[in-house]
């Protein structure tokens, strides 16, 4: 019944996260997000007055801009700009500033970490041939993991916090959560799902369902069927809980460290 | 997913808060007026967290999210440290790391007409009072204060201007005195402008005060008030001889 994964983990394991805020002097807020191997820098800068050509003046505007590892900036690099773009439009706030943007650079920060050293450098000296490569799709969920946590480092005004996760279905059937780029390859579909985070709340507990049923983004490559994308889902809700609770943990400890004094 | 015991929280006071938190609930005070701050947002009956940092309540009804960050949330009757970048038909264009430029009226001084508007050049440091703070619409400041005077407002010449974070500034502007400051100026004697928009002016006699001054508020931002009080102690000692 269970899966053999090649880093020993649990199919519903998460790779081990790391996340660090306000580590760039110049930005107005900034934050690293580390998957296992997979790290991923966020940079935002804003509000700032004006508007692009052809935005809305009445909401706040934001512009995402992928900076890829190598290479040059591809269609690949502008879907996801277009994702994340969307994604932070649903999270944020869009009436506290009108009349601004607010820009997030993303940077890509390690490539995909080549079990075999040798062909890893021939990947690196010979770029012409490695541009055709696919994409490196696992830095989308760690992209908006470290986006999400530039904006809260900036101080814009937000409904809740997203997290992203990446479920996938392996030829077995069964769902696998957080593939490293090696799993990922192997699967026959994957999904990249968002979800608002996990809240503390003063309120009573009400009849109904919770907010963190609702769903932000999800993205999916490959064939599933419906019932399997379900599971995904379920799956990938099932584990907010942890993100959310570290990404609380986090933020407390750093905020315990620099203790104000008077 | 196995059935979770959650057991709400009665207040949030006081505690860390992310984005999202819900930390009032206002069917249960329905027969009193609060004041929300900065940092909060209302949704019908429930006031969720728009900024992540540490819920705070003072007597009799405000409550606010505290937080410190790089740029500035313009307020009424803050003081703030801008920089002119323009001047058109009488009026100056001012900087105040807000996400709006503000807008200083030329005839905002004291005993200013028509005729005698001030001349700031682009580029200009100016110690001001926000007066206007509307959404949409770019805020408003003065330099004088609520009574037409021009007490301490106006341009800061000579000195050195840093930039600092929020936090910091509210620190400096602390009363009892911020430990830091209380330390600095036993034994040295300069002057300071701080603006609660994360701008800090100082001005001594001597260059080096200045900076001994800039470094030590720069250093202050994560200490605690001893710590503060020994970091001010090793630095003088180690200049003074």
């Amino acid at each position: 019944m269970e899966i053999d994964r090649e880093d020993g983990r649990t199919p519903n394991q998460l790779r081990p996260l790391a996340c660090s805020r306000n580590i760039l002097h110049r930005p107005h807020g900034s934050a690293s997000w580390s998957q296992g191997d997979t790290k991923v820098l966020a940079a935002v800068y804003g509000p700032k007055p004006g508007t692009r050509k052809n935005e809305n003046p009445e909401k706040a505007c934001f512009e995402v801009i992928w900076k890829p590892k190598s290479g040059q900036i591809g269609k690949a690099e502008k879907e996801f700009e277009i994702i994340l773009k969307k994604t932070i439009h649903s999270i944020c706030v869009l009436t506290v500033n009108p009349n601004t943007t607010t820009s997030v650079i993303i940077q890509a920060s390690n490539m995909f970490q080549c079990l075999f050293p040798l062909l890893y450098m021939m990947m690196v000296l010979y770029p012409f041939f490695y541009n055709a490569r696919q994409p490196c799709h696992d830095l989308l969920p760690c992209a908006i993991n470290a986006a999400c946590a530039a904006l809260v480092d900036a101080g814009i005004p937000m409904k809740h916090l997203a997290v992203a996760i990446c479920c996938c279905l392996a030829d077995s059937g069964y769902v696998v959560l957080d593939p490293n780029k090696l799993e990922e390859k192997k699967m026959t579909a994957f999904a990249y799902l968002v979800f608002p985070n996990t809240t503390l709340s003063v309120l009573p507990e009400v009849e109904g369902e919770p907010v963190e049923h609702g769903i932000i983004t999800s993205v999916t490559h490959g064939v599933m069927s419906v019932d399997d994308y379900f599971l995904c889902v379920e799956t990938g809700r099932a584990a907010t809980a942890s993100l959310s609770a570290f990404f609380r943990k986090n933020f407390q400890q750093s905020q315990g460290a620099s203790s104000k004094a008077g | 997913m196995s059935s979770k015991v959650s057991v709400s929280p009665t207040s949030l006071i006081d505690q860390i808060v992310v984005p999202g938190d819900v930390v009032l609930d206002l069917s249960n005070m329905t027969n009193q007026t609060i004041k929300l701050g900065s940092g909060l947002r209302q949704d019908s009956d429930a006031i969720s967290a728009m900024r992540a940092g540490k819920f705070s309540y003072s007597k009799p009804n405000k409550y606010w999210v505290e937080s410190s960050h790089k740029r500035y949330i313009p307020r009424t009757e803050d003081h703030v440290l801008g920089i002119v970048v323009d001047y058109k038909a009488d009026n100056f264009w001012v900087d105040i790391k807000g996400p709006q430029i503000a807008l200083l009226p030329g005839l905002a001084f004291e005993g200013a007409t028509r005729r005698s508007i001030p001349k700031f050049e682009v580029g200009t440091l100016l110690y001001l009072r926000v007066v206007k703070t509307n959404i949409g619409m770019n805020p408003e400041l003065s330099g004088t204060d609520a009574s037409g005077k021009a007490s301490v407002f106006g341009p800061l010449k000579d000195g050195f201007m840093f930039e600092t974070s929020t936090g910091l500034s509210r620190m400096l502007l602390s009363s009892p005195t911020c430990p830091v400051l209380e330390a600095l100026g036993k034994k040295l004697s300069f002057e300071i402008a701080t603006g609660l928009n994360g701008r800090v002016w100082v001005n001594a006699a001597a260059p080096r005060s200045v900076i001994i001054v800039a470094n030590a508020i720069m250093n202050s931002e994560t200490l605690s008030a001893t710590q503060q009080r020994i970091m001010v102690e090793k630095l003088l000692a180690k200049i003074s001889d």
